[in-house]
């Protein structure tokens, strides 16, 4: 709360023409730091809630810092909870979907924004009509269809419809983009007997990163804290990613408060990490995404 | 520009993966569960067709379903609420502070938690004050003890309660959607539109409005997809209980399907909520087509 409060200070200093408005701006200001706070304080709560006892908890004292910060909360939370498993569980299943969905819409877009075929729009279309479908239709197909396969219950079943669900918003970012480099680059690339492979890495991948980084973004965003599909294919506690473990924590230990508040926190840490590094870049991604409509 | 011509082993090459992935993954899925919507099975044993007879009984004699997409809607309705909020808040960021990202990154902060960390957190702060909730203790601090609650467990106000978790999760979103939007209309235009006499709320009613309309679409198909994706908030915080009062379409659809095993009646309601979805973005286009002619 005091951080928000000294910055829409220095704020009110950099306002332009605060003669004019200055009662107008301070209302302004008051109205988007309140705002700030009930963004940000439950968050800041569920922190200093996380160090107290229980007692200290329940007394109602809802606005004190914790008497003497309790790490035993946090050690509960990481001996009971398994937490680097999940974490690690989610590093890799998000890293592998993420590389996946690159390499292959990728390819996709490239071959539909490059190539002069007949098909290209056809294909397109049918990955826009992808991203009007609810995830949530396919959940009882795919389990039978899995169950079936034999691959229920392990990462690959979760991976799978990840990159699936991601690729019509990637395709059709980097067709997007692809589309507008002019054509030349590649003629004379392969005048000079380049073949298609070697446009594509060499030349079209570099030129995409802008683009690419963005499809990173959203897809980190989106399959790092999927919950709902890895809660129904993934069964053993030692396959669950992190927010699907976090989930059962709470679950097990439901009268430990200090320690679920510390779980919630170790849950929320990376992503909250991630974005104090790339805070900037993750909104750009963010907006761009949501401009698929 | 299309300019390759390439064999069509290469294009194959190119395009095979990815298509095979997707149409395994949600096409087929999507046929199969449509299909099942016809059966009588429980996901195991002989299925047996029994035409629209899932349907008939869905559509006639379900208590649970049309309350849980009246709540469905209802989810959408809020979201979109919000929106007009939002720009609200975007438009003051714009007029009357000068650095406003670290504003718009704590507003964005929410964003990118999981629905599980977001759901338990409201949970936590939901519960009951002898149980440490802080939203029960705040009330009994500025002495509205009355007011005080069991706010997930009371049928008549849960779905309110999920619903402002939601409002509260992507307020964030929608404002810095129509704040870049805003940031994008050139400044020339509202400097002319100031030397005619057009300044602060008239010049937005005039200007800005109609220069974001396309951002406005991108808000409301959000909200739309936002609010299906309510699924996972209502699984997180209530599981649709206490007593199907917080159910929504997908989770009477999980629960019927998961719970309760009657796979092709579940299929009926996955299948129908494939159909809402696409006329919704029929619907949802055709409107903005018509609003961008009138307004450009």
């Amino acid at each position: 709360m005091n951080t928000s409060q000294v910055t829409t200070l220095r704020h009110v200093k950099t306002v332009p023409n605060r003669r004019r408005f200055s009662l107008t701006k301070g209302i302004v200001l008051l109205f988007l730091s309140v705002l700030v706070v009930t963004q940000v304080y439950p968050l800041l709560w569920l922190f200093l809630y996380s160090f107290k006892t229980n007692e200290e908890i329940l007394s109602g004292n809802f606005f004190a810092l914790p008497q003497s910060p309790q790490w035993s909360n946090y050690v509960s939370a990481f001996s009971g909870g398994d937490y680097l498993r999940y974490l690690w569980n989610s590093i890799f299943v998000t890293t592998v979907t993420m590389t996946c969905v690159i390499i292959l819409s990728s390819l996709a877009a490239f071959a539909i924004s490059r190539f002069r075929w007949r098909y290209g729009q056809v294909v397109l279309l049918l990955f826009l009509i992808g991203m009007m479908i609810p995830m949530q239709a396919t959940l009882l197909p795919l389990m039978i269809i899995f169950k079936n396969m034999h691959i229920l219950n392990t990462h690959l079943s979760i991976i799978l419809p990840y990159i699936a669900f991601s690729m019509p918003i990637a395709i059709f970012i980097l067709n997007g983009f692809m589309k507008s480099i002019p054509g030349e680059i590649e003629e004379s690339a392969i005048m000079d007997g380049a073949s298609i492979l070697r446009v594509y890495w060499n030349i079209m991948l570099p030129i995409s990163v802008p683009p690419i980084m963005t499809v990173c973004i959203l897809t980190f965003i989106n399959i790092w804290n999927e919950y709902i599909l890895a809660s129904i294919f993934i069964s053993s506690n030692s396959l669950k990613t992190l927010p699907f473990g976090v989930n059962s924590f709470v679950g097990q230990y439901s009268v430990n408060y200090g320690a679920i508040g510390a779980f919630l926190v170790l849950g929320a840490l990376p992503v909250i990490v991630v974005y104090f590094l790339l805070a900037d870049k993750i909104t750009q991604g963010m907006v761009a995404g949501a401009v698929k409509g | 520009m299309n300019v390759l011509k390439v064999s069509r082993l290469t294009i194959t090459a190119f395009v095979l993966p990815c298509l095979l992935i997707y149409f395994g993954i949600v096409f087929v899925p999507i046929v199969v569960s449509l299909y099942s919507g016809l059966l009588d099975w429980n996901g195991i044993g002989t299925s047996t067709f029994v035409g629209l007879d899932n349907f008939k009984n869905l559509f006639f004699h379900d208590p649970i379903f049309w309350p849980s997409v009246k709540r469905t809607l209802m989810f959408s309705v809020f979201s979109m609420a919000e929106i007009p909020l939002a720009l609200f808040v975007a438009i003051l960021l714009r007029r009357y502070v000068r650095k406003p990202n670290f504003l718009v990154s704590s507003y964005f902060l929410p964003v990118i938690l999981s629905v599980v960390i977001i759901g338990q957190l409201w949970k936590t702060i939901y519960n009951p004050a002898s149980m440490g909730g802080m939203l029960n203790q705040i009330l009994i601090a500025i002495g509205l003890e009355s007011w005080s609650r069991s706010w997930l467990t009371e049928p008549a106000v849960a779905m309110y309660s999920l619903y402002f978790v939601a409002l509260w999760q992507y307020l964030g979103y929608h404002t810095l959607i129509q704040f870049t939007g805003i940031s994008n209309v050139p400044a020339e235009v509202y400097e002319a539109a100031r030397i005619d006499g057009a300044e602060g709320f008239k010049a937005d009613r005039y200007i800005t409005f109609p220069m974001i309309i396309p951002i406005f679409k991108i808000s409301i198909v959000l909200a739309f997809i936002g609010s299906l994706q309510a699924f996972d908030m209502v699984m997180v915080m209530t599981g649709g209980g206490p007593a199907n009062a917080t159910d929504v379409i997908s989770t009477h659809m999980y629960n019927m399907s998961f719970k309760s095993m009657q796979y092709g009646y579940g299929s009926s309601i996955a299948s129908f909520l494939v159909v809402v979805c696409l006329i919704a973005t029929v619907v949802i286009n055709y409107v903005f087509n018509k609003l961008e002619k009138r307004f450009t």
